[in-house]
């Protein structure tokens, strides 16, 4: 879901970064403000964990393999705001120093998987699990539909702002500048193949993950910081 | 020999090639070259400002300049071509390609017919539109990659993160980046030792259902082992002075030679401008 740089327009670029701005600010101050002092490390933790979770190849049936992205997850552990700046910040290296994701893309990219992402998922995950107990069978179904959910939605997003650059970017004779597809391709696209592929793979991710962490280290699943 | 579909030895090598090309890449960058030479943050904003110009760019021509540009810096500081082909072209630039394949045709982008063709019994054109929209995209995608790349290259990894703090982002960002770098690599450590120390224990056939379950609780001890962390982590840097605000040091100079730079880029984005809208 990393859009690299090429595919989307000058436009829809400074629009996305000027979406996030705000919003990035705003993050920084929430969890500036609750989060304590012993907890500072726990972004930067939180930011490389939300990097390497891509490195966990998980087994999928015929015998390939996929990996998660790890966003609900991240969100499940350290609150929607803080997910956030966990998030953006490992989109940052991957783009600045590994070139996973382009450069003039942050913003849309930050957008879909550090802002709509972590907060679809975060509040899906909410509402389902409502208030079950810690331990609950709810919980572990509720991290497997939002992750499945969240995922999906943060494709149609990325799906839309690809569809739309041959709206926005052609020549007089029909050439297109950017990404070459209208809305009628690329959001099926991006919505089929992570409706039916990768948010499996994210599903089982969250929901395993949760379910051990239920039963090695409830504490870590219990509300204490106020973003939330 | 390497199982590419089997999800421990995928997750092995992955990590593994992570580390052995930030080491290559730290190489590249501790070299004698000139864009090595040059203060990171005059080479980062330059970098932003011709990979900003080639997503204005709409005349393929300049592209190839572009690109051009890139391998002639690339070679002026010392990078090896092929390990810069490679590891520019792999593997976004080929995904566009792939992907720019079918806007090739009329199906896609409806237009003045340059090539007829005749598939499995399905007449197909290819148009102009399609051909130069397809081309002109796979251009921009290489020429705004092989720029990224060249300037990860050429930087040391820590360099180019400490340049943020010149666009005056929130502290907090600061911090974390800073931090999280460091942390990546013993996290990746931890994921190929866990995967290797799985290998030696159960093999390499597991039922997919037991590699989910295994992978998913992986990364849960990851998460333990990560929180835990985070104390030790509070007190080191309570130890090393930390009183709720962050500093770090500026040891970035500019010298003639950055500012000779600047100007050239000047020269080379009023041209390419002019080029473009003039």
């Amino acid at each position: 879901m990393h859009i690299p740089d090429g595919y989307l327009g000058p436009a829809t670029c400074g629009f996305f970064y000027a979406v996030m701005l705000p919003l990035w600010t705003i993050a920084s101050r929430i969890v500036k403000k609750n989060l304590s002092a012993k907890q500072v490390p726990i972004l930067a933790i939180g930011a490389s964990f939300s990097f390497v979770i891509m490195m966990f190849n998980v087994p999928i049936p015929g015998g390939t393999t996929g990996h998660a992205v790890g966003g609900v997850l991240v969100a499940i552990l350290l609150g929607p705001w803080a997910a956030s700046i966990a998030i953006t910040v490992a989109l940052v290296i991957q783009a600045l120093v590994f070139g996973d994701g382009g450069i003039t893309a942050i913003g849309a990219n930050c957008f879909n998987m550090a802002f709509v992402l972590p907060f679809a998922g975060y509040y899906i995950y909410k509402a389902i699990s409502h208030k079950s107990p810690v331990d609950s069978n709810r919980r572990v179904i509720a991290a497997g539909i939002a992750g499945w959910a969240a995922l999906a939605i943060a494709a149609a997003f990325a799906g839309f702002e690809f569809g739309i650059q041959p709206l926005f970017y052609k020549t007089a004779t029909g050439q297109t500048l950017y990404c070459p597809y209208g809305l009628s391709v690329a959001l099926p696209a991006m919505l089929g193949e992570h409706l039916l592929v990768f948010g499996w793979v994210e599903a089982i991710v969250t929901a395993l993950v949760i379910k051990y962490l239920q039963k090695q280290s409830p504490e870590l699943l219990e509300e204490r910081r106020k973003d939330r | 020999m390497i199982n590419y579909h089997n999800f421990i030895e995928r997750s092995i090598t992955g990590a593994l090639s992570f580390l052995k090309e930030s080491v290559f890449a730290d190489q590249y960058a501790a070299k004698k070259g000139f864009l090595q030479s040059l203060d990171p943050r005059i080479k980062t904003i330059t970098f932003m400002v011709f990979i900003v110009l080639i997503i204005f760019t709409k005349d393929i021509r300049v592209l190839f300049f572009m690109y051009a540009l890139c391998l002639l810096l690339g070679s002026i500081s010392k990078i090896n071509l092929w390990f810069f082909l490679r590891r520019s072209w792999i593997f976004i630039p080929l995904f566009s390609i792939f992907i720019a394949i079918p806007a090739l045709f009329n199906i896609v982008t409806p237009g003045e017919t340059l090539v007829a063709l005749k598939i499995f019994g399905i007449k197909l054109t290819i148009t102009r539109q399609g051909f130069f929209g397809a081309s002109l995209f796979v251009a921009r995608v290489v020429t705004s990659v092989s720029f990224a790349v060249l300037l990860t290259l050429t930087t040391k990894h820590f360099e180019l993160l400490k340049v943020l703090r010149i666009f005056k982002i929130p502290q907090i960002f600061v911090m974390t980046l800073g931090m999280c770098y460091r942390y990546i690599f013993l996290f990746v450590e931890i994921v190929s030792s866990t995967y290797l120390a799985v290998k030696s224990r159960v093999g390499s056939r597991i039922h997919y259902r037991t590699g989910q379950h295994l992978a998913a609780w992986n990364i849960a001890a990851l998460w333990q082992r990560s929180y835990r962390l985070n104390e030790d982590v509070y007190n080191a840097m309570l130890s090393r002075g930390y009183r709720g605000e962050s500093f770090a040091l500026n040891d970035f100079r500019t010298k003639t030679k950055d500012w000779l730079w600047v100007c050239l880029v000047v020269i080379i984005s009023a041209g390419v401008s002019y080029f473009n809208y003039g």
